[in-house]
Order: C-alpha cells, then sequence, then structure tokens
C-alpha cells in the first residue's frame, strides 16, 4: 500500500522584513521603495520526514511555534515548501478555523451548501449529504434561519458537521476537541476514527500528549522546525510531556501536602555543581522534615535528563526498608555504586511517598542537578566497565589488552 | 516541491463539474449577499447607472457643450456607462479579493485562482441584468439594431479576459500593499474622465495630437467595438479585434503568474 501523505526532507523558510518596512504604496512611493528586501530569514521548518499510510492517524506535538501550524498549512498546499518534497494522494478535508468561511446574512442553508462544496464536494453530492449534515449538527429548524442569529456553538456544530461529510482522503485536525459539549466532542472523535477506519489518513496537531497517546498510531514531536522525536505515540507524546512540565519549571512540590517536607538533597560535597565521572559512585543525602508523625515512609529517586528521560529509578520499598519519619528531621543516605551514563546534564529527583503510594508528601523534580563528564567520542545510553582483547592473531601473538574503567 | 495527486484526474468529467459548481455556489454567494444587504437588491445596480448617466449628461452636454455631434447620444453615454462600470467595479472588487475572503484561501486544495474569476463573472451577471435596460433606451432613442448585434458575445468574452487580466495582478498587490483600492478608486476615477464615455474621441473634445493615442488604449478600442455593433449597426474592424484578441490572449498570462508567484504567500501576510 502506498502511503497518503509523504514528507521527504521538508523546510521552509520565512523571511522577516524590515521592521519598518512599507505596508502601503504611499509609504512605498515615499521611501523609494527601499526597505523592501528580506531582512534575514530563518527556518521555520527543517529536514520533517514522516509518511502517513492510509487509516492512520499520525499526532503532531509541540509547543507555540515549533512549526505545527507550519507544517499543516505546507501540507494542505496553502502555502509552498522551500526545500524537499511533500506528496498528497487524494481528496483533501480539514477541520480547522471551523465555519470561520460562513457569512452571517446567509442562511445556515445556504452557508452549508457553499461550505460543503468549497470543501470539495460537487452541488449534487452536497445536496445528498445534507440531511446528514443538519442531523449531525443538530441544527433541526434553525437550519433556515440566518447565521447570526446562531449561537456560537451551533456554528461550530454546523462547520463540523460540514467538513466531516466531504469523506476526505486525507484529514488534517487542528485541536478540534474544542467543538460543543462533551457529547459532542464524542460524537465527533466517533465520526473522525469512522473515517480512519474508512482508510482515511489523518494528521492531528494538539497540544494534549494524553489526547496523541491515546488516538494515534505514530506521533511526531516538532522542536524549533526540527523533528525531535517520531515513532511509538507512548513513548513521543511521553517524551514530550516530560519536557513540558520541565520547562513550565515550577517543581510540583506546591501542589504536595508537605506533611513531610524534603528539606536538602546533598552529593556530599561543600560547594559547586558536582561533576563526577562517568562509572563513578555517586552518593546521595536525603534530609526530611516531619511535619505530620508517620510509621513509614518511602523515598524514590530518580535520574533524568533535561528532556526528563528517566534513565534510573528506585525507591526504597524495593528492598523493603523502612523509613520511619516522627516528627521533626531524619536524614537518608543513598549510594550508588556506579552510575554508568554516559556524559551530560542530569538531575536527582526525590519524592516522599506513603508506603502504599496512596499519598505523595514532597516532590522535587529536575531541582538537583549534577553532570557526568565522559570523554570517548562515543554515542552510547550506557557506559558499563568494558575490556576489549584479541584472542588470536595469525602472526605470532603478542599479549595485548586494553582496559578502560 | 509539492504534489498533490487528485483522487480524480485533472480534466476528468467530475473536476469539470466540480469548478463549475464552485463558481456557481461562489457567484450565488455574492449575488444573494446583495439581494439580502439592501431592499432593491439587483435593482440597484440598474438604477446606479441610470442615475449616472442622468448627472454626467446633463453635466457634458448642457454644461460643458461637448458630444453635441454626437448621434444616439443617450444610447451612447449609457452603452459607455454600462461597459466600463463592468470592468470598474470587477476591478475594484478583485483588490479586496485575497483580503477578504481568508477562510476560504485557508481550505486546503481551494483553487484560489477562481476568486478573481468569481468576481468578473459577478460583475458580469450584473451587466447582463443591465442590458435590457439599455436596449430599452436604444429603443427610445431610436436606434436600428442591426445583425451586428452577433459579435456582441465575442465582445463580452473579450472584455472578460481583459478584466480578469488586470484583477488578477491586482489581488495579489493588494496583499502587499494595503492601500492598493484606495489608490485604484483613484486611478479608476481618472480612467473614467480619459475614455470616451460621455463624449468622443473625434469631437473635438480632445486635442488631435492626443486622439492619436486614444486609440492605443484597448479599452477605447472595445468601446468603439461595442458602439459599432449597437449603435452603428456594423460590424467592428477586423484589425481591432484581432488587436484586441492579441492583447487579452497576451496579458492573460501574465497577470495569472503575478498572481500565482505571489500566490504561496497569500497566506503568510494575509
Amino acid at each position: 500500500m502506498k502511503p497518503a501523505v509523504i514528507v521527504e526532507n521538508l523546510g521552509k523558510r520565512y523571511s522577516r522584513y524590515h521592521r519598518d518596512r512599507p505596508r502601503t504604496i504611499m509609504e512605498a512611493a515615499l521611501a523609494g521603495f527601499r526597505k523592501m528586501g528580506v531582512e534575514e530569514s530563518f527556518w521555520a521548518l527543517r529536514e520533517v520526514t514522516f509518511n502517513v499510510m492510509p487509516g492512520q492517524m499520525v499526532g503532531v506535538v509541540g509547543h507555540n511555534g515549533a512549526g505545527k501550524s507550519t507544517l499543516l498549512q505546507i501540507l494542505s498546499g496553502i502555502v509552498g515548501p522551500d526545500e524537499g518534497n511533500v506528496e498528497i494522494i487524494g481528496r483533501m478535508g480539514a477541520l480547522l478555523d471551523l465555519g470561520a468561511g460562513f457569512h452571517p446574512d446567509l442562511t445556515g442553508r445556504e452557508n452549508a451548501h457553499i461550505s460543503a462544496v468549497v470543501g470539495g464536494l460537487t452541488r449534487k453530492e452536497a445536496e445528498r449529504r445534507f440531511d446528514s449534515i443538519v442531523e449531525f449538527a443538530e441544527i433541526g429548524a434553525f437550519i433556515d434561519n440566518p447565521l447570526r442569529t446562531y449561537s456560537a456553538g451551533m456554528q461550530m456544530r454546523l462547520g463540523f458537521a460540514v467538513a466531516i461529510h466531504t469523506t476526505p482522503d486525507v484529514l488534517f485536525v487542528d485541536e478540534y476537541l474544542s467543538v460543543g459539549d462533551l457529547a459532542f466532542q464524542n460524537k465527533c472523535l466517533d465520526r473522525i476514527l469512522d473515517l480512519k477506519n474508512n482508510g482515511c489518513a489523518i494528521v492531528l496537531i494538539s497540544h494534549n500528549a494524553e489526547q496523541v497517546q491515546e488516538l494515534c498510531d505514530q506521533a511526531i514531536w516538532l522542536e524549533q522546525g526540527r523533528l525531535k522525536a517520531y515513532g511509538d505515540p507512548e513513548v513521543v507524546a511521553g517524551r514530550y510531556a516530560g519536557k513540558m512540565e520541565a520547562i513550565s519549571g515550577q517543581p510540583k512540590t506546591r501542589t504536595y501536602s508537605q506533611q513531610v517536607e524534603i528539606r536538602q538533597v546533598e552529593f556530599g560535597q561543600s560547594e559547586g555543581q558536582l561533576e563526577i565521572n562517568s562509572g563513578d559512585p555517586l552518593s546521595i543525602d536525603i534530609t526530611y522534615d516531619a511535619h505530620q508523625g508517620f510509621d513509614r515512609i518511602t523515598i524514590g529517586l530518580s535520574i533524568s535528563d533535561i528532556d526528563g528521560q528517566i534513565y534510573f529509578n528506585t525507591n526504597s520499598g524495593t528492598v523493603g526498608l523502612d523509613i520511619p519519619a516522627p516528627m521533626g528531621l531524619g536524614k537518608v543516605n543513598l549510594r550508588i555504586d556506579r552510575l554508568d551514563l554516559p556524559g551530560g546534564d542530569y538531575f536527582v529527583n526525590v519524592g516522599l511517598y506513603a508506603p502504599d503510594w496512596s499519598e505523595t508528601y514532597d516532590y522535587h523534580w529536575n531541582e538537583h542537578p549534577f553532570s557526568i563528564s565522559w570523554t570517548p567520542e562515543e554515542q552510547s545510553l550506557l557506559n558499563p566497565p568494558k575490556q576489549w582483547q584479541i584472542i588470536s592473531l595469525s602472526t605470532p601473538a603478542i599479549e595485548t589488552t586494553s582496559t578502560q574503567s | 516541491m509539492y504534489i498533490h495527486q487528485k483522487a480524480t484526474k485533472p480534466f476528468s468529467r467530475r473536476q469539470i463539474t466540480y469548478y463549475r459548481d464552485l463558481l456557481w455556489e461562489l457567484v450565488s454567494r455574492e449575488m444573494k449577499l446583495l439581494y439580502k444587504r439592501s431592499l432593491l437588491g439587483v435593482f440597484w445596480t440598474l438604477l446606479n447607472p441610470l442615475l449616472q448617466l442622468l448627472v454626467f449628461s446633463t453635466v457634458f452636454r448642457l454644461v460643458l457643450k461637448t458630444g453635441q455631434s454626437i448621434p444616439n447620444y443617450l444610447a451612447y453615454a449609457f452603452s459607455g456607462l454600462l461597459i466600463w462600470g463592468w470592468t470598474q467595479t470587477s476591478l475594484f472588487q478583485a483588490t479586496g479579493l485575497i483580503t477578504g475572503n481568508r477562510p476560504l484561501i485557508r481550505q486546503p486544495s481551494f483553487p484560489t485562482a477562481i476568486l478573481p474569476i468569481v468576481t468578473v463573472t459577478t460583475g458580469m451577471i450584473h451587466f447582463l441584468l443591465a442590458f435590457p435596460a439599455l436596449l430599452i433606451i436604444m429603443v427610445i432613442d431610436k436606434v436600428q439594431i442591426g445583425w451586428p448585434i452577433v459579435f456582441l458575445p465575442l465582445l463580452w468574452v473579450l472584455q472578460f479576459i481583459f478584466t480578469l487580466s488586470f484583477a488578477y495582478p491586482l489581488a495579489a498587490l493588494n496583499v502587499t500593499f494595503r492601500d492598493t483600492q484606495h489608490t485604484l478608486g483613484v486611478i479608476l476615477q481618472l480612467m473614467f474622465y480619459m475614455l470616451p464615455i460621455f463624449y468622443a474621441v473625434g469631437d473635438g473634445t480632445i486635442p488631435p495630437a492626443l486622439a492619436q493615442l486614444y486609440h492605443w488604449n484597448p479599452l477605447v478600442v472595445l468601446l468603439d467595438a461595442y458602439r459599432y455593433v449597437l449603435i452603428g449597426g456594423d460590424r467592428p474592424s477586423l484589425i481591432a479585434m484581432f488587436g484586441l484578441s492579441a492583447v487579452c490572449l497576451a496579458i492573460l498570462p501574465i497577470g495569472y503568474q503575478i498572481f500565482k508567484r505571489q500566490g504561496a504567500k497569500f497566506v503568510e501576510e494575509v
């Protein structure tokens, strides 16, 4: 089967014009047609490559300005790419700016007809599907009233109903789930999934990582116009969600009860940020302050990078350690004998929990940084102790070993 | 490179039906809006040139004393008003097309190039709706309507292409410069006085040296051809017809190309 959407090494460059670029003929003439040129340009999208098969839904996540909307505009053929190729096979439809093309003075019926034809149906096809559109939009007898008498919700519903009835082969969706009430949203979702099951390829733009994980077959994470990650939605959207937490910066502590509070997390070193070598031990002292007394608490600890990828995760519960927390201060040490991670910047994250995980007392996320230095030029996620050895050579053997710890 | 393989072939019957339907829907939208916004609706499109005729023929004939030598003056002036009116309103409206139809342009695979065609077509419908009024005035003015009237459709086609050729670049220009419409309004007004609508080129209103230049203006040639056919009862000169056709065929691709080249920027700038 051939993909319905093929995007290959796509790049889009936008021009930034002079700040005082003339906006009118009069100004341009006065300026002697100077300042009309491009001052600088930047890549809104670069080196983006992916495919969508018929019947597949691809979710695109990324924060504002990452290039999501630009991608959608290029896919729809509204703006042309500056680099690479885009190929779309079949009729396109879009769920964006729902009802924006409606005219307030025309009736719902007239607007729906125009909209359906603009959306790619012939008049005959539009006529045939009209009853179904009205029924779906739950407009009923209002269909012959001018659109200006409609509520915003009714306009959106009608817009959605028309768009979804054009039965496209390729559908672009931009944050559609803001249409109407929950019941209508579910109806829309069902209809979208219907299309998907009938072989429609869907590109969904979303801020909502959970939605992407739930609905999509593939996920794309765009960051500053580049493909940050592409693949399984669980992983991609999950990492994206993790990063969003890191960026929003505010540690989760605020929302926790703080019945037991993390007072200090130390690496047993007096000042400056800790830097260790790959394979060195890491010792972490955790000081907590119980404002209420508990028989036992569980301490969780993880090591993650700036993207929110967790490399290591452990808790005191797995080894059956009982940590009592009577009122007042307590101090616990965790010693990791070897930390065989590659070089980079990491965070130690610490959480205090009830032993049955029913409650989180306190949690520090991305608050305790340290770094690992590592010299070899190797792309690796793990750096265990290793040893190369030459077992035999055809020439008289010379004992050669090279060791690295 | 952007490739869109439609489910149907480019010139299949469905695709042609689709473009026809799209044109129909968009033109009828314009017409419906006109009907709904004013009580008199399309009647205005008739009343307006009639009132203009009253004003200008008074000014030109009685005050400025021009056009005294023109036979069938009423029919002459009214036909000029209607013909120029079609081109004028179409061009004026074309400038606001891209900036005013953002939701349509953002629709995937919407053929933006159809918008100027819609505007010129709407203008043509108004022109044709007013045509019976012209015929009535011609009868009142005792004009002999002869067989050359069969050339009318050809002239309509030529004027359509000519107007469209300018509608394309103007629509694109307004995206970069938002005052195109204001500037154009002034230029169109100037054109109105520079065209032999209420006077004739050869009647001494304009100096003979300038009259030579007048005949290089395709619109003057077009107006002449219309009046030959309608009032003169004669077929238009073949040279004029060939010349006009050649001009139309030459400028349409140029106008369209300007529009297409700007096209990619529409969404970025609108």
